[in-house]
């Protein structure tokens, strides 16, 4: 038998009975439905909790340190050998951005002392760091008024950080400062360190403020971005000594690549190079294993419901079968085998099953949209007191997945059909023609 | 018996059915030689086992014993699978109850058949469409059997029958459910098909098939009789 005669005659037999073939599709359609709903509302979930996670690091940087100690403490090792101490010198941020999707290696250094920020009679602690680059986008930051070029005696802040600012001498029950408007205004960073005898030495340095960090509830909200020049200077002037690059290295890069996707992967080729690589990458990794899991479990809520619908569809089939014994038998006799007859009713099983898939993917999509449309400005509200970005979806339909459930279905359905259909093929002729 | 000279060749066979706890002897060690394009009228009363032979003969069930050949073919070697291509190439069946799809029309039970043996839509029409003709019932192609008389569903069947040319046509009871007129009809369509060199099986217990007849075989409770026996046999039960 041909395979369109055999697709043709399914089809032909499915439509003459169309009443019965709706009935037990809708409980295929509703199984069908219910798995791409849950797997849907599962998989939203993980975008919206990953977005957020975006929103509070930037997924595509990678922070590197150096290895100062290598670990290799075990039975019959020598301690005592000499420990590899891998720096981050200049070469090695030459290799590090040799690296296939690394596009930018940014050395970073935070101020070694104590300093604070003065601004007219207020003052702040802050997060002093410097950047080797030449503008804060380089490492994601995005600036909210101003600009983010780092120039020597130029800084950028972090707009949370204006609220950090103090008057020192306030009384008690005073009503705290408005936070002041530094833009474009001259601060004074006071740095202090400890001569050996215990004497305090203060260093102050006029820093132009030329740009205001926009919140992202990232480490540049707290922090004054300064040039790494600056940074260097008042480091050394800090330690009392020359840093040597070359020799010392940076006490941190941050790894700039090109996509989320290739993160993990560049963060394994430093690692391999012998530094220590972190990623925010490897939390979302750890929060998208939970919500695969929620999803699984989902899914499986959904598969119960299918089958429920299987059992349908094995009913339908086995009341089909009885119905056309002498169909079956007619068959038979005009010559066809085994096999065609087996063919035929699987694939009757199986077209329910399609059927079902199809109006079930249809049906999951609608309900979803409404989903979708119900709780999308509820969760955006929700977003916008918490101050991260508002999710896209509350219930994304990936791609594959009905393709997966249309597909799933039809197996379903295959298996429903196994029994029957074989008990069809293996009919006597001559039983199924006397059949009555 | 000229064994050189038969087409279907049966030897010593029996069918024994299982019936709770009695075993039916349906077939009780029957031989019988069929040459090529005869007409050959198996008679016999209900219960007789002449629809069992007719069975066995088409490859619908399996003998408990005994061997049937058919040309070339021996049925007893061949699996479900060559016994299905056996039933295509070889033979076209006619039943007493016609058993046409019910949802079918005319043309799409007529090629029925066709859809097992690969034939293409195209070639399967034309086929159905002439055989249609040549039994004058153009008019009834999109007829379902419903809508049609017992005669005419008949004549369908047997169009069916012929779709795939097959040298052997088997026929159960196929005037038993036909008034006597149109059962006359069809009489006179199966001794044309046996004039066109077909070698026709036909069971019945219809006593004007003799007419058309080159050869009659009488049967009683699973063993071949002569003439003489059988007419005195049913002349006792009556």
């Amino acid at each position: 038998m041909r395979l369109l005669d055999l697709l043709g005659l399914i089809f032909y037999n499915l439509s003459r009975r169309k009443g019965r073939v709706a009935l037990t599709a809708i409980g295929v359609v509703i199984g069908t439905a219910a798995v791409v709903i849950l797997v849907s509302l599962g998989n939203g979930l993980q975008r919206s909790a990953t977005s957020q996670l975006g929103g509070i690091s930037d997924l595509t940087s990678i922070m590197v340190f150096p290895q100062y100690e290598e670990q290799m403490a075990g039975p019959g090792m020598s301690v005592s050998g000499p420990s590899t101490v891998k720096l981050l010198t200049e070469s090695v941020i030459a290799d590090i951005t040799a690296i296939p999707h690394v596009t930018a290696v940014i050395p970073r250094d935070y101020l070694r002392t104590m300093s604070v920020i003065n601004y007219a009679r207020l003052e702040a602690w802050a997060n002093v760091m410097g950047v080797g680059a030449q503008d804060v986008a380089d490492l994601g930051y995005t600036v909210k008024e101003g600009v983010g070029t780092l120039e020597r005696g130029t800084a950028v802040i972090g707009e949370p950080m204006l609220r950090n600012f103090m008057d020192p001498k306030m009384r008690p029950g005073q009503e705290p400062p408005e936070p002041p408007d530094l833009l474009d205004q001259q601060v004074k960073l006071v740095i202090t360190k400890y001569t050996n005898d215990g004497q305090e030495v203060r260093k102050t340095v006029q820093l132009r403020i030329v740009g205001i960090l926009k919140e992202s509830r990232n480490e540049g909200d707290y922090s004054l971005i300064v040039n790494m020049n600056d940074m260097q200077g008042w480091n050394e002037w800090a330690i009392g000594k020359r840093i040597n690059r070359a020799r010392e290295g940076y006490e941190q890069v941050t790894v700039k690549v090109d996509s989320v996707d290739n993160v993990l992967a560049v963060a394994d080729s430093i690692t391999a190079l012998g530094f220590q690589a972190y990623t925010p990458q490897s939390a979302v990794q750890g929060v998208s294993n939970f919500y695969i899991i929620i999803q699984v479990v989902f899914g499986g809520v959904g598969a119960v419901a299918l089958l429920v619908a299987a059992i349908g569809i094995a009913n339908t089939m086995a009341m089909a079968i009885l119905e056309r014994t002498r169909e079956i038998g007619l068959m038979k006799a005009i010559g066809a085998t085994n096999r065609d007859v087996l063919s035929i009713f699987l694939g009757e099983a199986a077209g329910i099953g399609f059927i079902g898939g199809l109006g079930g993917v249809g049906l999951g999509w609608l309900v979803g949209q409404a989903i979708n449309a119900v709780a999308l400005p509820y969760l955006a509200s929700q977003a916008a007191q918490m101050g991260t970005p508002p999710p896209d979806a509350a219930v994304y339909t990936p791609l594959w997945l009905p393709v997966f459930a249309v597909v799933f279905a039809t197996l379903i359905g295959l298996i429903s059909g196994l029994y029957p259909a074989l008990r069809a093929a293996t009919l006597v002729p001559v039983v199924a023609l006397k059949y009555e | 018996m000229d064994e050189t000279n038969a087409y279907i060749r049966i030897r010593g066979l029996r069918k024994v059915y299982q019936m709770g706890h009695t075993k039916v002897h349906a077939l009780d060690g029957v031989d019988l030689d069929i040459p090529r394009g005869s007409f050959t009228v198996l008679m016999g009363p209900s219960g007789s086992g002449k629809s069992t032979l007719l069975y066995l003969l088409g490859g619908l069930d399996r003998p408990t014993s005994g061997k049937i050949q058919v040309g070339e073919q021996d049925l007893n070697s061949m699996d479900e699978n060559a016994l299905a291509v056996y039933r295509r190439r070889t033979l076209g069946f006619i039943f007493q109850q016609f058993n046409l799809v019910s949802s079918m029309n005319t043309l799409e039970n007529i090629s029925f058949p066709m859809r097992f043996n690969g034939s293409s839509s195209k070639a399967r029409h034309q086929r159905a469409a002439r055989l249609l003709e040549q039994l004058g019932m153009e008019k009834y192609t999109r007829h379902r059997p419903t809508e049609m008389s017992g005669g005419q569903q008949q004549r369908v069947a047997i169009a069916r029958a012929l779709v795939n040319d097959p040298p052997v046509i088997l026929a159960d009871e196929p005037t038993g459910n036909l008034d006597t007129a149109t059962g006359f009809t069809v009489m006179q369509m199966l001794s044309d098909l046996h004039k066109e060199g077909r070698t026709v099986v036909v069971v019945t217990h219809d006593p004007r098939m003799a007419r058309f007849a080159t050869r009659m075989i009488y049967i009683l409770d699973g063993r071949l009789v002569s003439k003489e026996d059988y007419d005195q046999a049913i002349a006792t039960q009556e």
